[in-house]
This record gives C-alpha cells, sequence and structure tokens, in this order.
C-alpha cells in the first residue's frame, strides 16, 4: 500500500526553496530595502523615502554611464550575433585542421577577462603594440589615445569584448547548425537555390531560437559590462569618469568603509529595470517568431 | 501557492526589518572600562595581533618580537595573522561588521577614523596616558580626529616621499642632476627642455597632480570641522591650468589622464620617465625590478610639504583581553622593536627615543643611504596633506575631474567644482 504524504515534493523541493530564498530572493528584497535608506556598511542606515531615486535623475555621471552601457550594447549585440554565427559556418566545414581554428577561436574565452584586458591595455597603450605600428608605417603621427579619449577607450573595450566573445557563441551556433536538417539543404540544392539563398531560407531560420537566446544574452551581459571597461581605464573611468559603465558606478558608490549602500541599491535597480527592457523586446519577437 | 509566496515575502520584511537592513550596529562598549581593565588587569591569556603584508619578507622580525614578548609575560599567547596586502580594507571591513577584529590589529589612520565614528575602537590614550610622550606628535595626531574624542591607535612607523631623478636621462638631455628642479615652474621648464631635446620619447614630468599638489600651492583641502571640501579656489585653478598647458604642449604622456600614481612609478623604473616620487625605500626595490636604473638615480627632497605616511596598531573596544591588547601593542611599536624594524627596511619609527639614533641621519654613502637620510629629515616638516576622510569613492572622482581639467575638456574651476560638490555628496552620505 502506498502513502501520498502532501510533504514529500515540499521536502524534495526544500533545499532548492531554501537556497533561492537565502541567495536570490533575500538579496532581492534587501537591495529594494536599502534602496530608501542612507545605510553604510558599518551598520544602520536610516530610511531616506525617495532621496535616492531622486538623485539618480540628479547625477550627471549615471547620465554618461547610462549611455556607455546602451552604445555598448547596441554595437556589441548586432556583432556577436552576426560574427559568431559566420564563424560558425566557417569551422563547420569538415576540412583538415579545421579542429585547430575552431579552438583557436575558442581560446580567448577561457583567458580571464581582467587578463585579457591588462594585455589589451598594454597594446593599445601611448608606447603600445598598436600605437608603434600606426607610426611606423606613418599612418599616425602622434599616439592615438585608444585609453584616454572618451569614445576611443569606449570603443576598444566593445573591440575586446567582441574579439572575446566571438568563440564562445560560436560553439553555441555550432550546435545550433547540427540541428538543422541536411536534406532541406540538399533539397533545396537540388531545386537550384544557391548558398546565400540556402542561407537566408534554410540556415537562418534553422538557428532564429538560437539567434534570439544570443541576443538576450549579449544584452544582458553589455549592460553589465564592468571588467573591460575598468581595467583599461585603471579603475578611472576615463577622464572625468566619462567612460564609467552603471556596474563601475555600484562598484565606485558601494565599496569601502563609506560605501553608499543606499544609493549603489538604488542604481542596482535601475539597472535591472533597464535591463528588462531588451529582455521583454526578445521575449516578444521570440513569440512572434513562433 | 499564492500563499507560499506571500509568506516568503513577509519572512523576508520581516527579517529585514529585525535586523536594520541586515547590518550591524557595532559594539557599544563603555571606552572608560576597557581603558580602565586594560590598565588595570594583568598581561596574561591569549591576544590576536594582526598585520599587514609583513610575511613573508619579515616574518623573522614579527617572530621575534612576539616571542620577546612572551618572554616578557609569561603566560600570555599571541595569535599572529598577517593578512596579504590586496583587499586588506575590505577585510577589516567585513571583520568589524562580523565583530571579529582581532585584539590589536594594523590600521591606518583612514581605516581607523570609519571605525571610530562607528564607537568600534578604544581611545588609547585613555588606557595608555604616557602616549603622547613617548611617540611623535604627527603619529598622534593622525589618529586623533576631528569631531571624535580620542586617539584610536598607536603610531608604528612612518615613512614620506622623496623625489628621485634619472641622472642618466638629465643629463643626456642637458639637464644637471646636482640641481634638479626644486619648484613647480622650475620643474616645468626642465620638463620642456627634456621634451625638445629626446623628441618628445622621454618625459620628465609623468604624473597628474593630487590633493598634495594642491596643499603645496597653497591650498586649503577641507574645513577646520572636516564637514566640506574647499579645494575649489582660484589658486586650485591656476595650478590646474599650468598642468594644462604642460600637458597641452606634450611635457606629459598622454595616459597620465586614466593612470592612477602608480603609472609614474613604472614609468621610471621602466627608464621612460626622469622623476618620480616614492618612500625612502625605492631604490633598494629598483634594485630589484631594473637593477642597471639602481645606481644611476639621484634623490632629492621632496620639492614643497613632504607628505607624512603613518602606520598604526589599533584595538577594538570589544577586545576580551584589554591589558594583554595594550600592553602588545605598546611592545610591537616601542622604540626598540621599531628600531629593529628600521634597520631592515627603510621606514621610520614614530617613538620620539628613536629620534637620536645615527642609522637614520647617517648615509652610508650609496644613493640608497642618501634617500634614507633625505626622507628622515623630511620627516620634521612632513605633514599629513591628505584628509583622512577622502576616501577611495572621493579620490576616484578627485581624479576623474582633475584628468578633465587637464585635458583641456573642462575648465579647472569647473572640474573643481564638480570635483568639490560630487565629494560633499559623498562626504555628507
Amino acid at each position: 500500500m502506498t502513502h501520498r504524504r502532501w510533504f514529500t515534493p515540499w521536502l524534495l523541493a526544500g533545499p532548492a526553496i531554501v537556497w533561492l530564498a537565502v541567495f536570490n530572493l533575500w538579496p532581492a528584497v534587501n537591495t529594494v530595502i536599502l534602496s530608501f535608506t542612507n545605510a553604510k556598511p558599518l551598520g544602520g542606515g536610516r530610511f531616506t523615502g525617495l532621496e535616492n531615486y531622486g538623485r539618480l535623475l540628479d547625477d550627471e555621471q549615471l547620465a554618461d554611464a547610462l549611455l556607455n552601457s546602451i552604445v555598448f550594447m547596441l554595437v556589441c549585440l548586432p556583432l556577436l550575433t552576426v560574427l559568431p554565427l559566420l564563424l560558425a559556418l566557417l569551422v563547420q566545414r569538415k576540412i583538415p585542421g579545421i579542429t585547430f581554428f575552431r579552438t583557436a577561436f575558442y581560446t580567448p574565452v577561457i583567458a580571464s577577462a581582467v587578463v585579457v584586458a591588462v594585455v589589451w591595455g598594454w597594446v593599445l597603450d601611448d608606447r603600445g603594440l598598436v600605437n608603434g605600428l600606426l607610426r611606423q608605417t606613418g599612418l599616425a603621427g602622434s599616439p592615438v589615445s585608444f585609453l584616454t579619449d572618451r569614445w576611443l577607450l569606449l570603443f576598444s573595450a566593445i573591440a575586446l569584448t567582441v574579439w572575446k566573445g566571438l568563440g564562445y557563441y560560436m560553439v553555441i551556433y555550432l550546435s545550433a547548425l547540427g540541428n538543422v536538417p541536411r536534406e532541406l539543404h540538399e533539397a533545396a540544392a537540388v531545386d537550384g537555390a544557391g548558398s546565400v539563398r540556402r542561407f537566408w531560407h534554410i540556415t537562418l531560420p534553422g538557428v532564429r531560437p538560437t539567434m534570439i537566446l544570443i541576443s538576450a544574452l549579449i544584452s544582458v551581459s553589455s549592460l553589465r559590462v564592468f571588467s573591460e571597461l575598468y581595467v583599461l581605464s585603471n579603475g578611472q573611468g576615463g577622464p572625468g569618469g566619462r567612460d564609467m559603465s552603471v556596474v563601475m558606478l555600484i562598484q565606485m558608490y558601494s565599496r569601502g568603509f563609506n560605501g553608499h549602500l543606499g544609493y549603489a541599491s538604488a542604481l542596482s535597480l535601475l539597472l535591472f529595470l533597464v535591463t528588462l527592457g531588451p529582455m521583454l523586446f526578445l521575449m516578444r519577437l521570440n513569440r512572434k517568431a513562433a | 501557492m499564492r500563499r507560499i509566496w506571500a509568506a516568503l515575502t513577509t519572512t523576508a520584511f520581516t527579517a529585514a526589518a529585525l535586523t536594520g537592513c541586515g547590518l550591524g550596529s557595532g559594539d557599544t562598549k563603555n571606552s572608560d572600562s576597557v581603558a580602565s581593565a586594560a590598565a588595570t588587569g594583568e598581561v596574561k591569556g591569549k591576544v590576536s595581533l594582526q598585520t599587514w603584508a609583513l610575511k613573508p619578507k619579515f616574518t623573522d622580525y614579527m617572530q621575534g618580537v612576539i616571542d620577546g614578548f612572551k618572554k616578557k609575560y609569561p603566560g600570555v599567547e599571541v595569535e599572529w595573522l598577517d593578512q596579504p596586502g590586496e583587499g586588506y580594507s575590505d577585510k577589516v571591513l567585513s571583520q568589524a561588521a562580523a565583530g571579529t577584529l582581532p585584539d590589536v590589529v594594523n590600521l591606518p589612520p583612514d581605516f581607523a577614523l570609519p571605525l571610530a565614528r562607528k564607537d568600534l575602537l578604544l581611545d588609547v590614550a585613555k588606557a595608555d596616558p604616557k602616549l603622547a610622550e613617548e611617540y611623535v606628535a604627527g603619529g598622534v595626531d593622525a589618529y586623533r580626529f576631528v569631531g571624535q574624542q580620542g586617539t584610536f591607535g598607536y603610531p608604528w612607523y612612518l615613512n614620506t616621499d622623496v623625489n628621485y631623478w634619472n641622472s642618466e636621462l638629465l643629463t643626456k638631455y642637458g639637464l644637471d642632476p646636482k640641481k634638479p628642479p626644486t619648484s613647480l615652474d622650475e620643474l616645468i621648464a626642465q620638463a620642456r627642455v627634456m621634451k625638445e631635446k629626446s623628441g618628445g620619447q622621454t618625459y620628465l614630468m609623468s604624473r597628474k597632480p593630487g590633493i598634495g599638489d594642491l596643499y603645496n600651492a597653497g591650498v586649503k583641502i577641507m574645513s577646520d570641522d572636516g564637514r566640506t571640501f574647499t579645494f575649489n579656489t582660484p589658486e586650485a585653478a591656476a595650478l590646474l591650468d599650468k598642468y594644462r598647458d604642460a600637458f597641452k604642449d606634450g611635457l606629459l604622456p598622454k595616459d597620465v589622464l586614466t593612470n592612477t600614481y602608480a603609472g609614474n612609478s613604472k614609468l621610471f623604473n621602466a627608464g621612460t620617465a626622469a622623476w618620480t616620487t616614492a618612500g625612502a625605500n625605492h631604490i633598494t626595490s629598483l634594485a630589484v625590478d631594473n637593477p642597471t636604473l639602481a645606481p644611476k638615480v639621484v634623490p632629492s627632497p621632496a620639492l614643497d610639504t613632504p607628505p607624512l605616511y603613518v602606520q598604526g596598531v589599533s584595538i577594538p573596544k570589544s577586545t576580551k583581553n584589554p591589558a594583554a591588547a595594550v600592553a602588545l601593542a605598546r611592545w610591537v611599536t616601542n622604540a626598540e622593536n621599531q628600531a629593529a624594524f628600521a634597520h631592515l627596511t627603510s621606514i621610520f619609527p614614530s617613538t620620539k627615543a628613536s629620534a637620536g639614533d645615527p642609522f637614520f641621519s647617517k648615509s652610508d654613502g650609496t644613493n640608497a643611504g642618501d634617500a634614507k637620510v633625505i626622507a628622515f629629515a623630511s620627516l620634521a616638516k612632513a605633514k599629513l596633506i591628505q584628509p583622512v576622510q577622502v576616501d577611495d569613492a572621493m579620490s576616484t572622482v578627485i581624479n576623474q575631474q582633475i584628468a578633465l581639467a587637464i585635458s583641456g575638456d573642462a575648465s579647472s574651476k569647473q572640474a573643481l567644482d564638480t570635483a568639490v560638490e560630487q565629494c560633499n555628496r559623498l562626504l555628507k552620505g
């Protein structure tokens, strides 16, 4: 005889629920609470109403940081959605030695973001490899300010992110391409469709769900960019702090003995809401496509 | 299901309210009772000591100090913890928040201030009335904070900045290493000569100004009550204007705009810049990083008022063994142990009794020995230039705005006004 105890499912789900409550739900709730206080790391904090949210509207650095994060996303999104697909199509072919190229394209993914950014910092420095080449070839008379000009620094960080992310998204596309039925390509070829036409009408619809997933991942990670900009600007965020991202601002306000946890929490919630925008748009796009 | 979510949310909010936003409220033990226990209690039992990045280089020295303490006070047991250099402030912060600070802890003044404000540190002057008689005034003053009653640490070792010049580069580009610049105007003039003669490949100046430079230009950094920043003055703007013009003329490398202070010494160590400022032991460390450059370095006193850097040890009020903690703090920072430490590396004791030690005032004839003597002589006029209220976020803001002014993207006055406004906002919380 089997006894069906009402708590059995709860017992099984219990550890996961506790985990989620302690490490996801509670920090999220605490962030909301802190955003209405002037809390410091060493205790206390009183309720300050909407003061931190009012300060968001008055923060010029935040306006710059939001613009930087959005530009970062708008440039990274198409590049990291399309380039890895083209790369995946290239390395998908079964030709001798292709495994070497697959591994080579994936190698930057394994390296730590901080280490890669430090190396790029040396390469793009006034006395770095790129400026040395530009001067030797006569393309530039004086060093190009890759790391000190507001927009050049931002685009250097974007280039780094794209270079480092190519291999990761390429691997995701490779598995998606493996699921596109080969028969469709063969039938289309028999009907006289060229490779471009097959790409548009067979490959692209076949990987569309993966493309939307990758777009969602890129938009979230781009809006939360930190290491690349932080390391390339030596933690300074460029002259005037005009190259800071929203996460860099959160880090600046929350660190140390006098960390402004209340304002940093308000910034975190703002970033959460900003991140929701592209996510909802992509979910809608996915539903439409389905 | 809805009821479960409602219950979970209610629990979370209640927990938040009960824990005061998840933050501790600090220990509020009475300072007088702890001080009295420290003064009258017997030195025995367990006591912990936390130092900052002394292992492995000074393991033998510290172990010797601890062994000496145990010999003097049989029955006392010392637990020595040494924290790595990186992330020390985070470590201390988490210990303070969790109420697990060791009995004696190495805290520079800017770490001690927020803890003193939260009433977490013992007023050591109460436990040890002879403190001011035995330690130099600058060291003791570093642990007295505006708005806080008491002295919140024993000064340990001191240091200051010395100018270092690359004599080979100066000579190569027609400058006299025996007559290094003694003012900002002379520095800019010589930087121009170096830029022109080296074709812009070598720099004399390679750092942007900071709070120390503003102070030396006669700018008052903060109000006397420590509540507002005041460095947005015409004198400060004039100083930044000079640097902006020098930057525009290519006398400084472009990356000074984003480089932190370390960038300057890196360029010096690489032989790209001919001037840097650093502590008295710079030549000794340079001998490891760039042995061919080290013998060519000439030290000279800082351009104006040298900065005073102080390290000290504090005692949390929550210590369970105040008598042993105070005795250990005194022991670690006494004249004999500090002198032994200073003989191992170029730091200077904070005890008055060490002032007459000829080791600090007589050079052995090497450039490193000269640097030590210059630094020791400079300590007499060195000042705590950077207010202890300046935290990491404020330093970042000041650096960013000074870089903006020097790049020419904002006027000096505008950048200074923004920096002061943002720092005041951060100060008020």
